[in-house]
């Protein structure tokens, strides 16, 4: 157990199981992330990473449990998850293609309530981080290279205001350099108190980043421990940090 | 041969039936486009805009305006009604499209039938909106309905595109339509966004019907052919924007009007889906494929 286990978490996944017709795709999973923390979701290919994020966000139907904040939203759809703080930049980052960078940015603030200024300082929050998007405002997202396309799938997941980040594969398809570059804004983000779950194939980064991992196989958590500590497992690391 | 004022008489008829054909699509492109779902039962809203107006005209003796209006919110009302009591429900149960499109289709026939016993089942018409006319151009007489449908029909696509590209829903409703689980993730309500697409589409076929009435006729199975040829511009402007779509209206609307010149009546169908097959042959993807969505 973490130190992080005692505070109250910021999510807690209980015994979630979720199906693809008749093939058990995720088995009674359990999962939390405290206020502030950054998780890391490791587990080879077809280990059910990616379902669980969907199960977690209601984009597949699932059994079992997800407290949100100490709020039980097991039963919420999709977006009224999302007015809660849950955000996910999907695997492919689900770009609205035909829409400018504007637009999308703008959609980021949908569930946004209250004076136009919140938005607006989101907005300057996104270009700070990400000043190329600024310069690109009004071209459509599609025309953009891989890397700003991400750029703009994170972005516009913060223009919602995130208490939780749920990103799966960020770096999926980008090169080492512009990787490395929006990983680095994760942590920077997460210093700044953002809880984030990520799942993520380049795991050297992400286990700089992450202050605790899972390990998923075959649909169910086998291991979960503090990042240092998995130097000292030495078979996952050396299939991890290799 | 048909003479140059045949031909020019024929062009202006063609637009204003297109026009139509255009909003019918345009309804088409809002629905698909928020769902994927194919609305057969658009052409009742036609049908239903139609029989309403005629109804409150004549019955309770509202102004035509007034007719028009409450028409328009009646049958987006019924639009609403039919996303919530049937679409909705068979989307959650995650149905298949071809049983929601199935669905649209059986309430189609159900709503012609209600329509029957109801209203009854004789065509009937009211005056146009403005009495006079037609405008003569030389010899080609303009009739002021025409200006009408113009008018409203340039009118809607403009709100339309305005109400997509300006407007939080209307950007909501784009959203949904390129990607519905990112929309989701995003805290936009889909299934809302449904109720609402359903919504305008009803409106926008209903004001085809109120606005086309004066000039033809309704009755309980003028939705069909309506519905067909809305779909069939729809095809043809690519299912993507208003404007492409209410082309889409318009080049069939002139074909047909064009057919009926040249070879009669009987020949205004057979034409009009040659040329649509024509069509799908050299641009599978409608005339205006790969443009920006916006409806």
């Amino acid at each position: 157990m973490t130190a992080m286990a005692d505070i109250t978490p910021l999510i807690t996944v209980r015994d979630l199981t979720a199906r693809y017709g008749h093939i058990e795709a995720l088995r009674s999973t359990a999962l939390h992330v405290a206020p502030g923390e950054f998780v890391t979701i490791l587990g080879p290919n077809g280990a059910g990473k990616t379902t669980l994020l969907r199960a977690i966000t209601r984009l597949i139907a699932s059994t079992g449990q997800i407290v949100f904040n100490g709020r039980d939203v097991t039963h919420l759809r999709t977006h009224e998850l999302a007015g809660l703080g849950i955000i996910m930049v999907q695997e492919g980052r689900g770009l609205f293609g035909d829409m400018s960078v504007r637009e999308n940015l703008q959609l980021g603030a949908y569930k946004l309530s209250g004076p136009q200024a919140h938005s607006e300082r989101q907005l300057e929050k996104v270009f700070s981080l990400f000043p190329r998007l600024r310069e690109r405002i009004d071209q459509t997202a599609s025309s953009m290279s891989g890397g700003e396309q991400q750029m703009l799938a994170v972005g516009r997941a913060l223009m919602a205001d995130p208490k939780l980040l749920i990103l799966d594969e960020p770096s999926l398809g980008l090169a080492p350099r512009v990787a490395s570059e929006i990983l680095s804004t994760l942590g920077a983000l997460n210093k700044e108190g953002l809880g984030i779950l990520l799942v993520e194939q380049k795991a050297p980064l992400a286990l700089k980043l992450a202050q605790r991992v899972y390990i998923l196989a075959s649909g169910s958590v086998r291991a979960e421990l503090p990042t240092q500590e998995i130097e000292s497992h030495h078979d996952l690391a050396r299939y991890y940090f290799t | 041969m048909p003479s140059a004022v045949e031909l020019v008489q024929s062009l202006v008829n063609g637009v204003g039936i297109g026009l139509i054909y255009g909003l019918v699509a345009i309804g088409f492109c809002v629905i698909y486009n928020a769902s994927g779902i194919v609305n057969f039962a658009q052409g009742v809203f036609v049908m239903l805009g139609g029989m309403f107006a005629h109804t409150l005209l004549t019955q309770f003796g509202l102004p035509i305006y007034v007719s028009a209006v409450l028409s328009t919110i009646l049958v987006a009302g019924i639009g609403v009604l039919v996303q919530i009591a049937i679409i909705n429900p068979m989307w959650r149960r995650k149905a298949p499209l071809f049983a929601i499109i199935l669905a649209t289709l059986a309430i189609q026939l159900l709503i012609e039938q209600v329509v029957i016993l109801t209203l009854g089942d004789q065509p009937r018409t009211y005056p146009e909106f403005t009495s006079g006319g037609p405008l003569k151009i030389g010899p080609i007489a303009i009739g002021y309905q025409l200006f009408w449908v113009l008018g409203c029909g340039a009118l809607m696509v403009f709100a339309l595109t305005q109400f997509f590209n300006r407007t939080r829903m209307g950007r909501a409703l784009r959203a949904c339509s390129q990607n519905r689980e990112a929309a989701a993730l995003l805290g936009i309500p889909v299934e809302r966004m449904l109720i609402v697409s359903f919504a305008l589409s009803a409106a926008l076929g209903a004001a085809a019907g109120i606005l086309i009435t004066p000039t033809q006729y309704t009755a309980y199975s003028v939705g069909g052919p309506f519905g067909i040829n809305g779909f069939i511009a729809a095809i043809i402007g690519g299912f993507g924007s208003a404007p492409a779509a209410l082309v889409g209206g318009i080049f069939l609307g002139v074909i047909q009007s064009g057919a009926i010149v040249f070879f009669g009546a009987g020949f205004k169908n057979i034409v009009a889906l040659t040329v649509l097959l024509i069509v799908l042959l050299f641009f599978p993807s409608g005339l205006f494929a790969g443009r920006a969505k916006s409806a």
